[in-house]
């Protein structure tokens, strides 16, 4: 192992990575919390919010080529975030719209859903990968990206304070609204009992929506971050969403603050990994981490015994 | 007492067995037709047809550089059909292989199958070349590739093919030389993505740098998105050079990552990365100074190779040509001056046959085949990313100052 400043350095890497997992997770763990559903096409969710961030600040990047500064570099990431949370949440709501609800109505097994999942993500990856083109697609440059603060000597970037900032918003939000909010008291209830938060005068259906939607904002702005680094294409989804839900499992999905623990220890296990072994044992260190831990612990970290599905 | 049933069940399959016999004898009759009309009497004044195979990546993340290739011999095949001295008429099938070793075979089948088909223009990428090359040599039909430069390709066996590239052999050499004598690196890190193409690169070049006394690290690294890990670790090797031997969808997302924690060193690939592609995925401001090797001039700015550039633009409404067209251009050419020669009675056989002795000026440089395979002589140059444009620095040997 190197010297301190690279352990500062690969941890900083870590956490950065892992942030942007934990956002993703959140959207799998909240809809696994109320419908013990596994909603494989989130990753497409997380896809295309990338895409309407980008799209957001294609155009609104001035076509000179400088890079914008100050309050206009500010807003502009503001905007990216906000399209991609929307276009984010308009698909999570459009997929649970067509994909879940009809499905739900007629009390289709489990395994109709699963199917119903993966055939959304194939048609949304397919459709972008025809619309927006089958090459990466980069989000153009919204500040000048340089080494802003060094702690330990670890070198942090305005980019990886922006993605950091923004999750640990983000986080923070989610954790308020179900923990302390009304709304976040009837997710609570959907997830513990559906029908008697029901007989209780919850609306299960709008408790459903509001929670896809909420999974699906969250997924959309965490895209944009994710293409500001590694830009977007139409497959980019699987990769992180496979790892998100890696995370939510880890730490124990159905469980807000788990998705997060989990997705931070995933980015952390990850960059270490890859330094002391291979790059390529990244995946393979990971996911034996994942084995081990559930084997010790079959609900993953902070999980908990889970209450009846929607 | 069991007959009853027997028949019910036998009386479904028949005809289910039957539908698909009429409709491939009802194919047959098609294509049957369809193959005499072109064959004897079509409307280019009763003009034979040869088909040409085109073998390369035409979607997936690197699909540019199939896409370079396939526009190439496009323009060929449209120069050549309005030639009227030709007494035949050529026609491309594509065929998609995406780039991948475990499609090409597939691909190669594809064309390897039609029966006109008289030699093929690719593969394009190195991977999918040592795939599909035993189908080839087995069945005879001649390829051509464009662009796969890995050393061990014409040392394999393969007996019908050819390339009109310099193996990496030439470009590991001149890249470490380049490395050594012009951008004086102290010490590099020679970083490949484990493919064919890339392993082949990087052996070469660390073969020219052993021989040039300066000290590299080795590594490898399967194409990914997040090379943030491998960034620290290249720092922390504290090279002041990094070669990447793969392609440029890689190299653009670890020149990010690199510049992105204020690497400041010099960042080099090879031919793979040769594509504005790479500029734009990087971002321009990151792609400022990236230099990449080729063994293969830039026709844009070539004097000599003006009129196949305007021919180009012509052919593919106004693009411009880009890495791999022009070689696949002149394969194009290649294979039609030996029809020309064998006229209208040529097959397989005399096509491949035929091809070792072929001799004659290309717009990317004289096309004359060794024994194995590999085209004579090469010239490997430099670019570099310069106001977010891709220059030509000039070929390596005038690079270095004495």
């Amino acid at each position: 192992m190197g010297s301190a400043e690279q352990i500062s350095q690969l941890a900083v890497d870590g956490l950065m990575v892992g942030a942007l997992y934990a956002v993703i997770a959140l959207g799998y763990t909240l809809v696994y919390g109320v419908l013990q559903l596994i909603n494989f096409a989130h990753s497409e969710v997380f896809m295309l919010g990338a895409f309407g961030g980008l799209f957001a600040c294609r155009a609104l990047v001035p076509g000179d080529g400088a890079t914008p500064a100050g309050l206009a570099a500010a807003g502009l990431v503001l905007v990216g975030l906000v399209a991609g949370a929307a276009a984010g949440g308009a698909a999570a709501y459009t997929l649970e719209r067509c994909a879940y609800r009809p499905l739900r109505r007629r009390g289709a097994p489990r395994l109709a859903y699963l199917i119903s999942a993966i055939g959304a993500s194939l048609f949304a990856f397919n459709l972008a990968g025809k619309e927006f083109g089958r090459q990466s697609v980069p989000v153009p440059d919204l500040f000048a990206n340089r080494t802003v603060v060094t702690v330990l000597g670890a070198e942090i970037s305005t980019q990886s304070l922006v993605i950091a900032a923004t999750a640990l918003l983000m986080l923070l939000a989610v954790d308020h609204l179900v923990a302390d909010t009304r709304l976040g008291l009837s997710i609570r209830a959907v997830a513990q009992d559906a029908e008697c938060a029901g007989l209780m005068g919850v609306d299960v259906q709008r408790v459903i929506v509001v929670t896809f939607v909420l999974g699906g904002l969250l997924a959309g702005a965490g895209g944009f971050l994710y293409a500001m680094t590694f830009n977007a294409s139409y497959t980019m989804g699987f990769v992180p969403g496979i790892k998100a839900f890696t995370a939510a499992v880890l730490g124990g999905i159905g469980n807000v603050r788990g998705a997060v623990l989990g997705g931070l220890l995933l980015g952390l296990v990850e960059s270490f990994g890859g330094y002391l072994f291979d790059a390529s044992y990244k995946n393979v260190i990971a996911f034996t981490v994942l084995v081990g831990v559930l084997l010790v612990r079959p609900s993953g970290l902070l999980g908990t015994r889970l209450g009846r599905p929607a | 007492m069991t007959a009853t049933p027997r028949p019910l069940r036998t009386r479904p399959a028949r005809t289910v067995a039957l539908r698909p016999m009429a409709a491939l004898v009802a194919g047959f009759a098609l294509v049957g037709a369809a193959l005499t009309a072109c064959g004897g009497d079509s409307d280019d004044g009763g003009k034979k047809e040869y088909l040409i195979g085109f073998q390369g990546p035409l979607s997936g993340d690197s699909q540019q550089l199939g896409i370079n290739a396939y526009n190439g011999v496009l323009t060929a095949v449209e120069q050549l059909n309005g030639d009227k001295s030709l007494p035949f008429t050529l026609r491309i099938v594509a065929s998609d292989d995406q780039g991948l070793p475990e499609q090409g075979p597939t691909a190669a089948q594809k064309l390897i199958d039609n029966p006109k088909l008289m030699a093929v223009v690719g593969p394009v990428f190195s991977g999918p070349t040592k795939s599909s090359e035993p189908l080839y040599s087995q069945a005879g039909l001649l390829s051509v590739s464009p662009s796969a430069t890995n050393p061990a390709l014409t040392d394999l066996g393969f007996t019908s093919f050819y390339r009109v590239i310099a193996p990496d052999t030439v470009q590991g050499a001149a890249a470490a030389e380049f490395l050594a004598k012009v951008v004086k690196a102290k010490r590099v890190y020679s970083l490949d993505d484990r493919s064919e193409y890339g392993t082949g690169l990087s052996g070469a070049i660390e073969r020219g740098l052993e021989q040039a006394d300066v000290p590299f690290t080795h590594d490898g690294i399967n194409p990914t998105k997040d090379y943030t890990s491998q960034a620290t670790k290249i720092m922390a090797d504290g090279a002041d050079a990094v070669y990447y031997s793969g392609y440029y969808p890689e190299y653009a997302l670890l020149t990010k990552a690199l510049r992105g924690k204020g690497y400041d060193g010099a960042i080099l690939s090879g031919d793979g990365s040769n594509d504005d592609q790479f500029i734009r995925q990087a971002g321009t401001a990151n792609a400022e100074g990236a230099l990449i090797t080729c063994p293969c001039s830039d026709a844009n700015t070539d004097p000599s190779a003006a009129a196949f550039v305007a021919e180009y633009k012509k052919v593919n409404s106004g693009l411009k040509p880009g890495t791999y067209s022009g070689e696949a251009y002149d394969a194009t050419n290649a294979i039609a001056s030996v029809l020309r020669k064998l006229g209208t009675d040529a097959n397989r056989e005399s096509v491949r046959t035929a091809f070792g002795s072929v001799d004659m000026p290309g717009v990317t440089k004289r096309i004359k085949f060794e024994r194995n395979g590999d085209v004579q002589g090469s010239t490997v140059y430099v670019y570099q990313v310069k106001d977010g444009q891709r220059t030509v620095l000039g070929p390596v040997s005038s690079l270095i100052k004495p």
